[in-house]
């Protein structure tokens, strides 16, 4: 009767490993979202771009740190594509993201040349650590969690620096901020560009872990980036810069944990986005809900051009 | 000090809603003069101001601050000499940080922000020093975020952050308006010591007609995009309410001009 529980138990390394993946990719959507008020799709493309990046160069036969900051270099650029697309010619933020997202998919083809790699006979950030060691789910789960543990304490060290309390102002109210000094657009666009980049580097990290890259991986990341950030939020809480900060990677591991859990109990795969879709729509709608006015007013006109 | 020649604004123009929001604005302000601007609703006054702080670029003029011509500069590039506050308490502070973030941002403002943390002992002991000025117990409340503050508070903290660094050009724009009238007076008070101390230069909007009197080296008056009447030295030291609406009467707008 409890045979699922153990077949759970028993995928619990595996996911949490895969999770502390992902969770670069949440705190890629985070920063845009939270820290800057820049709701960004970007990752969606990012992610794939990170993994075809890292593929081709891995497979070329160069060091797994190289084809991680190329990958980097290459998130970095889609993100600061996205937020310049909106700060330039005035575009809905969520279109900016769509329009790159959309556009990195014939990129992602462009760079891989084929639609996937095989990855098992080249290098990974595994094997060059450890050769023996690559496919220990624990040791998986070391060596991104070291990674995780630096992103972390560099963002909580920065975003109490006085260049990070000026990055928060400029998403927490852009007008008072530029009327502070600070410049709002270049800031938009670094810091977008980071979340492309933390995209791509949870991308590049997850062809080396599974071994192959694929331009439709991570379809739907986004929200499932997303699902874990709410869950990582109202978990945490995002009070302070720490809990902000921690919200990504523990909502992650959670979230993973539970659709794991919902698979072993019998949810088909392909329901899953469903799930999730459902999911996220339900924690962003209950506020409404619950706001229950006398009548429901039509929410202000939003415009695909400002 | 500031120089605004032939500032021009126009809204929709060659539409049926046309807005002369600036229509050839002239102003020169000495260094440590403290200015009041009246008008009545619409005359151009927040428009002047939105002019010389960048928010509002020109379609014609030219800005200058100590012989800099500014014209061309975004509002971040011209916030190292200009500060202003707000009639909005809302956009003056940043609500999801702390009172000592924002102060920090105010201690930042013109100066290039570096890799090292942000708040220390030493800092936060400025900001309590500087927030205790007004009177409204800020000074114990520089973990608070601002969101949590009352309309009041906010605007306070706005003011001591807009004097905090010095500016060469404070902006004031019927910043104590929209509070009740105890704070509107702290905030005030707070604003012509802060003013007075440091020999500010600043250009202040009001709408009371007592405040135009009793503060301020001069006084211009604006109409329809430009500044119609101005007064200084002894004529403004010596000016009444009853001297003012006289002096003002010829305009036509001068019913608009509420008395205190
Ligand atoms: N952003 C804007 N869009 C359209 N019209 C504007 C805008 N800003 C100001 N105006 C117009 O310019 C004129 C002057 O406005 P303003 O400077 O706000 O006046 P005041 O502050 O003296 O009441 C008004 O007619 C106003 O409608
Ligand atoms: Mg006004």
């Amino acid at each position: 009767m409890f045979d699922f529980l153990i077949s759970f138990w028993n995928v619990v390394p595996v996911t949490f490993a895969q999770s502390l993946i992902i969770s670069f990719v949440v705190m890629g959507i985070m920063i845009p979202f939270r820290i800057l008020g820049f709701p960004d799709l970007t990752s969606e493309g990012a992610f794939p771009l990170g993994g075809c990046v890292a593929a081709v160069v891995l497979a070329a036969g160069f060091n797994p740190l190289l084809a991680m900051l190329m990958a980097l270099i290459c998130g970095f650029a889609a993100g600061c594509t996205t937020a310049w697309i909106h700060l330039r010619f005035r575009i809905n933020t969520l279109l900016a993201g769509i329009l790159v997202l959309t556009m990195l998919y014939s990129i992602n083809l462009r760079i891989m040349g084929r639609t996937n790699i095989a990855l098992f006979n080249f290098d990974s950030l595994f094997k060059w650590i450890s050769p023996s060691m690559a496919n220990i789910p624990t040791f998986k789960i070391v060596v991104v969690g070291v990674l995780v543990l630096l992103v972390f304490a560099a963002g909580w060290y920065f975003f109490l620096t006085e260049r990070g309390v000026t990055v928060r102002a400029a998403g927490a109210g852009p007008q008072m901020a530029e009327a502070q000094g600070i410049n709002v657009w270049t800031i938009t666009v670094l810091g977008v560009g980071a979340g492309g980049a933390l995209s791509a580097l949870g991308g590049s990290i997850m062809v080396q872990s599974q071994g192959f890259a694929d331009v439709n991986m991570g379809l739907g990341i986004l929200i499932n980036g997303l699902a874990a950030l709410i869950i990582g939020e109202s978990v945490v809480g995002r009070s302070s810069t720490l809990r902000q900060l921690a919200a990504p990677v523990v909502g992650s591991a959670i979230y993973y944990q539970l659709i794991s859990l919902c698979l072993t109990l019998g949810l088909k795969p392909a329901d899953l986005k469903l799930a999730t879709g459902l999911f996220v729509l339900l924690m962003l709608g209950l506020p409404q809900l619950r706001s229950g006015g006398r009548y429901r007013t039509v929410p202000p006109q939003e415009k695909v051009k400002e | 000090m500031l120089r605004v020649s032939q500032a021009r604004k126009i809204f929709y123009p060659g539409t049926p809603d046309e807005r002369k929001a600036l229509d050839g604005a002239d102003l020169s302000l000495a260094t440590g003069e403290f200015c009041v601007v009246i008008g009545s609703n619409g005359a151009g006054k927040s428009s002047l101001l939105n002019a010389i702080s960048g928010r509002m670029p020109l379609d014609e003029g030219r800005i200058e601050i100590n012989g800099a011509d500014l014209t061309d500069l975004p509002v971040f590039k011209r916030a190292a000499r200009i500060a202003s506050v707000f009639q909005d308490p809302m956009i003056g502070t940043a609500p999801t940080m702390t009172v000592a973030e924002n102060m920090l941002l105010a201690e930042l403002r013109g100066r290039r922000s570096s890799l090292s943390p942000g708040l220390n002992a030493e800092r936060r002991d400025l900001f309590r020093e500087r927030l205790s000025v007004i009177g409204l117990g800020l000074e114990d409340r520089l973990d608070t975020n601002v969101g949590l503050l009352s309309g009041g508070q906010r605007q306070s903290l706005s003011l001591v952050m807009a004097v905090s660094n010095q500016p060469d050009l404070l902006l004031l724009d019927e910043h104590t308006a929209a509070l009740d009238p105890r704070t509107a007076d702290l905030v005030m008070k707070a604003t012509i010591s802060a003013i007075d101390t440091h020999d500010l230069t600043a250009l202040m909007v009001t709408h009371n007609m007592k405040h135009a009197v009793d503060y301020g080296d001069s006084l211009i008056m604006m109409d329809s995009g430009r500044v119609r009447l101005s007064m200084s030295g002894e004529e403004k030291a010596a000016a009444t309410v009853e001297t003012l609406i006289e002096r003002f009467h010829e305009t036509p707008d001068w019913l608009m001009l509420q008395e205190a």
